[in-house]
């Protein structure tokens, strides 16, 4: 009933007619693994920046330190989520990219209005402007990338006309 | 500034450029980009020893925390590996791009690792 062969060794043996190599392609290959690549170095320096900050001055500013270690979770298991494949998986990196979006703008818009709550920056801060604003601009790629490798519209035909413009 | 950063700069950059370029060229991950993740490897090594040999030796005046340097180097060493048995994952044109990351993070956690240091990573030092 499900289509099991489409996994990444598509098109070797058989269908020598068939072009199908990029509709075809797993969520996590290709340009799937750059993302991954981008939120798993996002993964260990939030972690690592985190530890650090909760670890030597916790008391300096818990709240951006508590704020540090929840964006380190959220990357870690988006990470995660989007490395795999599994329809459960599809779901999980959704949840995990959509609370990002809304973490990145609103700590962003948060640390605009009201600067003296966070003496120390998170990753999110002003919109992720100490990571050269890329944690602002990586949730929408990671949107567009699960909404565009929906699981099941990989399926044998077409994968588009769902009129879901991502964004 | 330092000459460590000056050539860690000159490494990143030759790294990332080549990765780059050899996304555009090749259908596959390049030799080449593979020896500019060596060479930035290489590069973290080497500015790995130097430091222990400042800390341990004469001139340990590191302006920031110790083990929060040393935090960097370790993480930054296991960048370059850690990113080359991803990128080996999928042999396609895209493992180029996914190392030509190594060179840009791995320059911005040099110059943390300089700022860390010497309190700077571009003021003129003694050196």
């Amino acid at each position: 009933m499900v289509h099991k062969h489409l996994s990444s060794e598509d098109g070797r043996g058989s269908a020598p007619g068939v072009q199908r190599r990029s509709s075809s392609t797993p969520r996590n290959r290709g340009v799937g693994m750059l993302i991954i690549t981008a939120y798993g170095i996002f993964a260990v320096s939030a972690t690592a920046r985190a530890l650090y900050q909760i670890l030597v001055h916790f008391d300096d500013a818990p709240v951006a330190y508590l704020l540090s270690a929840f964006a380190a979770l959220v990357y870690v298991f988006a990470t995660l989520a989007l490395a795999r494949t599994s329809v459960s998986a599809w779901r999980a990196a959704l949840v995990a990219v959509l609370i990002e979006m809304v973490g990145v703008l609103g700590v962003g818009a948060w640390t605009y209005l009201d600067p003296d709550l966070f003496d120390e920056a998170t990753v999110w801060s002003h919109f992720g402007q100490g990571y050269g604003f890329v944690p602002l601009v990586l949730p929408f790629i990671g949107l567009y990338w699960l909404l565009s490798h929906r699981p099941g519209r990989d399926a044998p035909g077409a994968p588009s006309s769902s009129g879901m413009g991502a964004g | 500034m330092t000459l460590m950063f000056i050539i860690g700069t000159v490494v990143c950059a030759a790294s990332t450029l080549i990765c780059w370029v050899m996304t555009a060229l090749r259908r596959h991950p390049a030799d080449s980009s593979i020896i500019s993740l060596a060479a930035v490897e290489l590069f973290l090594v080497v500015y790995g020893i130097y430091a222990a040999v400042r800390q341990l030796g004469f001139d340990a005046s590191i302006a920031g925390e110790a083990w929060e340097f040393w935090g960097y180097v370790f993480t930054a060493l296991l960048l370059p590996v850690g990113v080359f048995v991803w990128a080996m994952i999928d042999k396609t044109r895209w493992s180029n791009l996914v190392m030509s990351f190594v060179g840009l993070v791995v320059f911005v956690m040099v110059y943390r690792m300089e700022v860390i240091w010497w309190g700077s990573a571009t003021a003129p030092c003694a050196c």
